[in-house]
């Protein structure tokens, strides 16, 4: 399991964010990509409160999630091998069913 | 070896760039040596106190602060009554020696 699938599969949940200066952040993850950059929204009142923010990744020591986040992840990537076979199923259906593809017009025709 | 996957699942020591040690099972890497740990527990060391564990949970652990990862034997591991051990916490890694 990639850890990026991880952060990708604990959106809109709960999280605590240290950064390399270490300074924590809590709140619900919004957003994140393949940088591992976030956007965190507000999580209740307790502390400093600002509405929203954005952590770039390269500023992050660690993430500290909720431990059943990973068990959604262990669903999802099950289904994605799921679809990737049922994909590999279907394969080679495309070309080629008929004889002569692609290959201009008959040959004993020509004179 | 220099690959990661052989401790998936396995009992791994991490020791990150500011000191801390690390405890956990090993679920996923990635290239950048971003580390998944299950279960973690941090291991905090006192000069003159027994070591405290501070249970953690689910981590992801950003690569550019891991310094060391290393697998843990359990059995041994459990056999150290760790309450009993005093140490000097790690010196964070220093960028800057001549």
């Amino acid at each position: 399991m990639l850890p990026l699938s991880l952060l990708n599969a604990s959106k809109g949940r709960p999280m605590q964010v240290e950064l390399k200066n270490g300074e924590t952040y809590n709140g619900h993850l919004v957003n994140c990509d393949p940088w591992m950059n976030i956007s965190l929204q507000k999580d209740g009142e307790t502390f400093y409160s600002l509405e929203e923010c954005y952590i770039r990744g390269s500023s992050i020591k660690y993430l500290r999630i909720q431990d059943d986040v990973i068990d959604n992840v262990k669903e999802e990537s099950q289904r994605n091998k799921n679809q990737m076979r049922n994909r590999n199923n279907m394969r080679g259906r495309g070309r080629g069913r008929n004889s002569n593809r692609g290959r201009g017009a008959n040959n004993n025709i020509r004179s | 070896m220099a690959n990661l996957q052989d401790y998936v699942d396995q009992h791994i020591s991490v020791i990150t760039n500011d000191g801390r040690v690390i405890i956990g099972v090993l679920k996923g890497y990635d290239q950048a040596t971003n580390i998944i740990l299950e279960h973690s527990v941090e291991r905090i060391f006192r000069p003159t106190e027994g070591v405290e564990s501070s249970e953690l949970g689910l981590h992801i652990i950003r690569g550019d602060n891991i310094a060391i990862v290393g697998q843990i034997d359990v059995e041994e591991d459990e056999s150290i009554d760790w309450s009993l051990v005093q140490a000097n916490p790690i010196l964070p890694v220093n960028y800057n020696l001549k």
